[in-house]
């Protein structure tokens, strides 16, 4: 079975558009998104339309969260404090946008997807807001995919896509009570691999194009896909309705104007 | 040369508390820090009495450095200062009951000075924590998942990990083989790299309070890098002020 996984797509219609003809014509069987449907982006109301007349199976965002509870994130979630005013402002503009069904909708998507030895989660396991980068520790990682309970720990939320494959993972655990005698645990974990579907609106791998992945589930084969579209008609949306102009510039480049998060294990305590 | 002692749960046992500062003060190497990892309060006893003896140490007593546990936390969601609101944690595992009283048992006074308390401390390679960076409520014990332990370790950016929340005592030496990660973006494949890691440890501070149990606590020095536990007799005169050091 072919499955194509799409992630943060940011209300940019033009953008999901193309992502889906591509779909198309990779005949995948069956779509999964991995949220943030909204923010950034001109087309917020358009784009939750879209998702939901083709029944795609979705988890919530950080952005979708935060639209339906309100801005409660720590100040972890934003790079820089300029990126977080920014972030401010895109949340007003998408709060005063979108339409109460889609408020709605955005309210009762679930944190978690599964199918079969595949678990889909926005951030992370733990929670929406939290970034797997694919400099985390090895070990660490491999948490995450355990915690799942799944083989293939699927995530967006950093907009930059990759596959990371972790291989022959032991600990051994020598344990002392006081007053008793040592005892071992050794743990070995199987093959396990976490794929980041990147962002179809929002990307940051330095291009303007869109990005997903397909994932074959017989063959476990993962191609990362890469696809232009018309990223300057979203540009000219993003303008025209008054958003910040930089997301305009940056989508343009497919960059985040701002230094990266440092601390990609922070939980926030909110 | 450093000393530390580290203890956590008093749960509002002035008596066991007090036990635990005689067996300090007869230690042939001094104490030069106390670590208490939270629960000074409890159901139990007397909260406010503990809370009072702790914030003033006797002269020669190590001043002790304080973090938040379970049952602060507790005390902050019945007062509404942080979490969530009437402490749902509480009744789900005390009962309705336990609502009122561990409202008479802390006063708004002590919940706030208790608020104002650090969530944990990192001291040389060290985090001395109640639960883990996840949560207060994070209960590590060496029946936790090998990965998970691992997970707590990494994220704590520690060598060594002491907690309280289990209440239990041990020493659980976490040491990651190799693990090969293969990272593919768009532009590349980046050559396998083997994950190998030196042994971190976590450690349970066992707890000095809580009922059906005999205090306990541990010393670590950290020239030697070597963690004793310790267990005390606890004073018959329970829930009165002091064990004297025998002299
Ligand atoms: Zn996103
Ligand atoms: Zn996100």
């Amino acid at each position: 079975m072919k499955l194509a996984v799409i992630s943060c797509i940011h209300g940019n219609y033009e953008a999901l558009n193309a992502v889906l003809s591509d779909i198309d014509a990779h005949k995948a069987d069956q779509i999964y998104c991995l949220g943030d449907l909204v923010g950034y982006g001109p087309h917020p109301n358009a784009v939750v339309e879209m998702v939901r007349s083709l029944d795609i199976p979705t988890c919530q965002g950080c952005w979708d969260e935060d639209i339906v509870e309100g801005l409660n994130a720590c100040d972890c979630s934003y790079p820089s404090q300029l990126a977080e005013k920014r972030g401010h402002l895109a949340h007003e503009w998408t709060n005063r946008a979108i339409h109460p069904e889609v408020r709605e909708y955005l309210a009762c998507l679930p944190m978690t997807l599964r199918q079969d030895n595949l678990c889909f989660v926005h951030g992370s396991p733990n929670s929406q807001h939290e970034y797997l980068l694919p400099t985390m520790d090895g070990f660490a990682a491999l948490e995450r995919v355990l915690a799942a309970e799944a083989d293939v720990l699927f995530c967006g939320h950093t907009h930059i896509p990759y596959l990371r494959e972790l291989e022959n993972g032991t600990l051994s655990v020598k344990v002392q009570h006081p007053g008793q005698s040592e005892t071992h645990r050794e743990f070995t974990a199987p093959l396990k691999r976490i794929v980041n579907a990147g962002s179809v609106g929002e990307p940051r791998h330095g291009r303007p194009n869109a990005t997903y992945v397909l994932y074959d589930t017989d063959s476990a084969q993962t191609t990362l896909r890469e696809v232009p579209y018309d990223y300057e008609k979203t540009c000219a949306a993003i303008i025209e309705q008054g958003l910040p102009p930089i997301f305009a510039w940056r989508l343009a480049r497919g960059m985040e104007f701002a230094e990266r998060a440092e601390d990609a294990g922070h939980v926030c305590e909110r | 040369m450093a000393n530390w002692a580290i203890l956590s749960g008093i749960e509002g046992n002035l008596a066991a508390y007090e036990a635990v500062l005689a067996d300090i003060r007869r230690q042939r190497q001094p104490v030069t820090d106390l670590y208490i990892l939270g629960d000074l309060v409890g159901l139990r006893g007397d909260s406010e009495e503990v809370v009072r003896r702790v914030r003033s140490p006797q002269r020669g007593e190590p001043i002790p450095q304080v973090c938040t546990g379970w049952w602060e936390e507790q005390c902050f969601s019945l007062h509404g200062i942080r979490g969530l609101p009437d402490a749902p944690e509480l009744v789900e595992r005390y009962g309705i009951g336990a609502v009122k009283d561990l409202w008479e048992a802390v006063s708004r006074q002590t919940v706030q000075w208790l608020a104002d308390l650090d969530f944990g401390f990192h001291e040389l390679d060290c985090l001395l924590i109640h639960g883990s960076t996840v949560s207060y409520g994070d209960e590590l014990t060496p029946e936790t998942p090998p990965i998970q332990l691992c997970d707590r370790l990494i994220r704590a950016d520690a060598n060594t990990l002491f907690c309280g929340r289990s209440g239990l005592a041990f020493e659980c030496w976490v040491e990651p083989g190799a693990l090969r990660s293969t990272v593919t973006t768009l532009d590349q494949t980046a050559a396998p790299q083997d994950q190998e890691k030196s042994p971190r440890r976590v450690v349970g501070v066992g707890n000095v309070g809580r009922q059906g149990c005999q205090p306990s606590y541990v010393l670590y020095n950290p020239g030697t890098d070597q963690v004793s536990f310790k267990c005390v007799q606890s004073s018959p005169a329970r829930g009165f002020g002091a064990a004297r050091p025998k002299k």
